[in-house]
């Protein structure tokens, strides 16, 4: 009996979204109740956050075209790691030397800071995002230019 | 590096991203490549509507550049379940997995039917909403582990990461490939055009099969 409830309940699509919730919040208010987690030392991406740099939070440091000391999983694979940092046009150039805010501004111009662990030695990850990025346009222009011929 | 499913015997790699193929992520990974294959080469099918007690049945027409559509977004969909499938990466895993959640979205979001997009929309909602625990425990894998690369997890001494991250993750798949919640599924199922819409499910359904190791080994 209860059962049939239960899939009677599901079956219904509009309560989907209630039901995803509410298992998402059982599980934060597990994760809550078992802080604090022992976090590791040795993290991966080590990132120093310096406020007075103007590339603030994409300062891998190191200037261009010399290697700079990068931590990353596997060296051997990402032999030209730590030569693309803070590669800069010449509009972003003016913008780090005027402003605090060239970090920030990463998606609004074009050849903005590359980050180098991000480009270098996580590539696949940029490509991946980007192609869910276009799908989703992809989706959202079939859908717009449906009803027109 | 023995894994939980069975040692790789190759390795690709992409930078810190290594992508291995073990006995189990290689039979998930062809299993998607056959039926995305399968979804290139096959011919749509036109669906029937017969009404019982008269005899009387209609063809659903169906246009060409949605078929070319749909037809597009099941491949990409395959493409992202065999990316899915053989990614050694906790946080790659995860940027494959809401891609498949977004192709699945989009196969169906592009039939003509209100009663598909009402079911489409809702779980497109969901697929929205189990990117929060999906990236959340794969960012939990990273602060307590201090690693993303699943080679690298395997090798320390297990279980290396929280329960509740691993339990993150597998909320976070089932948001996107609707694992448990196969209502909405069968709504969308409705929709003409059967190799495509089969895409939805077994992409979910390689995913979870993929979850389970990830999640085992770490």
């Amino acid at each position: 009996m209860i059962i049939q409830r239960i899939s009677r309940y599901i079956s219904n699509f509009e309560n989907l979204m209630p039901l995803f919730a509410a298992a998402c919040a059982v599980l934060a208010a597990i994760a809550i109740l078992s802080l604090p987690f022992v976090y590791a030392e040795n993290q991966l991406y080590p990132k120093h956050i310096e406020r007075e740099s103007p590339l603030d939070p994409y300062d891998r440091g190191g200037p261009p075209f010399t290697q700079a000391d990068i931590k990353v999983q596997y060296p051997e694979n990402s032999p030209t790691a730590g030569y693309v940092t803070a590669y800069l046009t010449p509009f972003s150039w003016a913008l780090a030397n005027t402003t605090l805010h060239t970090g920030t501004t990463i998606v609004g111009h074009p050849g903005g800071i590359l980050d180098e662990i991000l480009y270098n030695t996580r590539g696949l990850d940029t490509v991946v995002e980007t192609t869910i990025l276009f799908i989703a346009f992809a989706i959202a222009s079939y859908i717009f230019r449906k009803g027109s011929p | 590096m023995i894994g939980a499913g069975g040692s790789p015997f190759m390795y690709l790699e992409f930078g810190d991203i290594v992508i291995y193929f073990s006995p189990y992520t290689l039979s998930l990974f062809l299993l998607a490549l056959v039926f995305t294959v399968l979804v290139i080469a096959s011919r749509p099918e036109r669906q029937l509507d017969i009404a019982f007690g008269a005899d009387a049945y209609t063809t659903k027409e169906i246009s060409l550049p949605e078929m070319r559509f749909r037809r597009f977004m099941a491949i990409a969909c395959g493409l992202a379940s065999m990316g899915a499938m053989v990614t050694g990466d906790v946080f790659d895993f995860c940027l494959f997995t809401s891609l498949v959640g977004i192709c699945n979205v989009g196969i169906v979001a592009a039939v003509r039917s209100r009663h598909v997009q009402n079911a489409a929309y809702q779980y497109g909602l969901v697929a929205l909403a189990g990117t929060v625990p999906l990236f959340g425990g794969a960012a939990i894998v990273a602060a307590t582990t201090g690693t993303l690369s699943l080679i690298e997890l395997s090798k320390t001494v297990l279980p290396a990461a929280p329960a509740v991250a691993k339990g993150f993750l597998v909320l976070g798949v089932m948001g996107e490939g609707m694992a448990p919640f196969y209502a909405a599924k069968a709504e969308m199922f409705r929709a003409p055009g059967a190799p495509y819409v089969i895409m939805c499910s077994l992409s979910s359904l390689l995913i979870f099969l993929r979850v389970i190791e990830v999640v085992l080994q770490m």
